[in-house]
């Protein structure tokens, strides 16, 4: 068992092109050029990420809606067959072992798209908890690789590569499309706020056969999104780009120790399902009767300061919580955070104090996403 | 970002990739080539004000990146008598020119050739640098 980190089919361009860094035991780049420029190209034009570094497992199988409900907290009977859904496999405790996508594309075939970090646990608990179920449990992680389209031009950017309209696939939906010659699983989701996919693509199995041919499909997008204006963009402009937009990352606004209902993202928890999933009674009396230990609340800086993971918060001189991620934001050009606090100490426009290695310095709380939403994002005013 | 490290002849360096330049009876300090570069797209600086009286390595100033954050530890001991006042509106000043425009803060020093002895010239640093 080697110790080195793992690389994804398009190593060689982005050892070429950019600044790799480790990632979730992973060789990534961190950036192409500059990280604000990349951040500031998706918000105004397209971006594309490599996520090839995250985990696709197909399941399949009769009994594969009953037994993804039994793992997931959305209800998965809700998805007709091209649909997806943002949902979070739990623990016992109502704790969170992943937040993942997980698409139908087919009467009983389903994607499940989650985090890099959590591939073998997640894989584990799969194959254990499938034991009792008529399904197949398939990891397809490096046969199919993955590249984010996201911004205000991908979805043209798609349609010119697919050769049809593509923006009239749906929100969350999953179409298999043929994009430059390459199959692919279009779906329209993202990790950034904007318009534009997530892309499964087909048979690039990890070989140099493989390698070669998702390195062409990436310098195709990049040659057919000249004129929208397209930047290749690494894991620095994807966080600060989530982060923008109020999304939780694993490992900082989630983890095995905090609910759904604590990290706010209730739109993926639904309790009229059956069977019930792990994890259901936790999450029922965190919602229902409101046990949750912790809320997550955005900030934003009074004063100024980048906050980050871990820093104290203080409100009226009595620490309340910590900050869980913070950033520079580059559209506000002011530093933002995501960060935990007790249940009922603080609400919007409270001002608090953020402990940056030692200087108090003032924030607001706020809400997400931090952006203007009729400037930015997928529900921008155009 | 060079490819190649600059590491002017003239200057004294710290381990903690801090610079010196001594102008007369004051010192101005900066961070070097090396650090800029580590640090990338540098968003925030923060040194503490002029009128400080700061001890030999002491904290005295805060270094924000997009990706990291970095304390600035002066190598020399004194009273701050200047802050660049490019820093607060632009920080990237620091990316694009670490050992000019780019300066931090000047220093009227207490104890300059004591500290100074505890300083790398520049073939010492690009030595040092080599070796992290």
């Amino acid at each position: 068992m080697t110790d080195s980190l793992r690389r994804t089919h398009l190593y060689e361009w982005h050892k070429e092109h950019g600044d790799l860094v480790p990632f979730a035991g992973w060789e990534m780049p961190v950036r192409f050029t500059d990280i604000r420029e990349e951040h500031k190209a998706v918000r105004e034009a397209v971006g594309i990420f490599d996520t090839t570094n995250m985990n696709r497992f197909w399941i399949s199988g009769p009994q594969a809606p009953e037994f993804l409900q039994t793992v997931t907290t959305n209800n998965v009977s809700k998805l007709e067959i091209n649909g997806g859904q943002y949902t979070t496999c739990l623990n016992e405790q109502g704790g969170i072992h992943d937040d993942l996508m997980l698409y139908r594309v087919g009467e009983n075939e389903y994607i499940w798209v989650t985090n890099a970090d959590n591939g073998p646990k997640i894989h584990d608990h799969l194959k254990k908890t499938s034991k009792d179920f008529d399904v197949k449990v398939e990891n397809r992680t490096k046969e199919v690789s993955m590249i984010a389209v996201q911004g205000p031009k991908a979805l043209a950017l798609l349609s010119k590569l697919a050769g049809k309209d593509v923006s009239e696939f749906p929100r969350f939906s999953a179409n298999l499309v043929s994009l430059a010659g390459n199959d692919c699983y279009l779906c329209r989701t993202g990790y950034t706020g904007e318009a534009g996919a997530e892309l499964l693509v087909l048979d690039t199995p990890f070989n140099d056969e493989g390698k070669k041919k998702a390195i062409a499909f990436w310098e195709e997008i990049l040659k057919q999104g000249e004129e929208f204006g397209v930047k290749p963009c690494g894991l620095g402009a994807r966080d600060s780009l989530r982060l923008e937009a109020g999304f939780v990352l694993y490992g900082h606004e989630i983890d095995e120790d905090t609910s759904p209902i604590e990290a706010r993202i209730s739109y993926a928890v639904k309790f009229k399902v059956d069977p019930h999933y792990l994890g259901y009674d936790t999450v029922w009396s965190h919602k229902k009767e409101k046990t949750i230990r912790k809320t997550r609340i955005g900030l934003i800086m009074i004063d100024r300061g980048i906050p980050r993971q871990h820093y104290p918060l203080l409100f009226e001189g009595k620490q309340i919580g910590e900050v869980t991620s913070g950033v520079m934001s580059p559209i506000l050009k002011q530093g933002i955070a995501l960060a935990y606090v007790k249940p009922n100490t603080v609400q919007i426009d409270d001002i608090v104090e953020v402990d940056i290695k030692g200087r108090f310095r003032k924030a607001r709380v706020t809400s997400w996403p931090f952006y203007d939403k009729e400037r930015y994002g997928e529900t921008r005013i155009s | 970002m060079s490819d190649e490290l600059s590491t002017p002849d003239e200057l004294l360096y710290s381990r903690a990739h801090e610079w010196v330049r001594v102008e007369g009876d004051i010192v101005v300090i900066g961070i070097t080539d090396f650090a800029q570069n580590s640090l990338h797209e540098i968003t925030f600086v923060e040194v503490s004000e002029a009128g400080t009286v700061l001890e030999t390595n002491a904290e005295c100033g805060l270094v924000e990146s997009m990706k990291a954050s970095s304390e600035i530890y002066t190598p020399i001991a004194g009273e701050i008598v200047e802050v660049n006042p490019s820093l607060e509106d632009s920080p990237e000043v620091v990316n694009e020119s670490p050992y000019d425009k780019g300066w931090l803060m000047k220093i009227k020093p207490s104890n300059l050739e004591s500290d100074k002895a505890q300083l790398l010239d520049a073939k010492g640093y690009l030595e040092y640098v080599q070796s992290l």
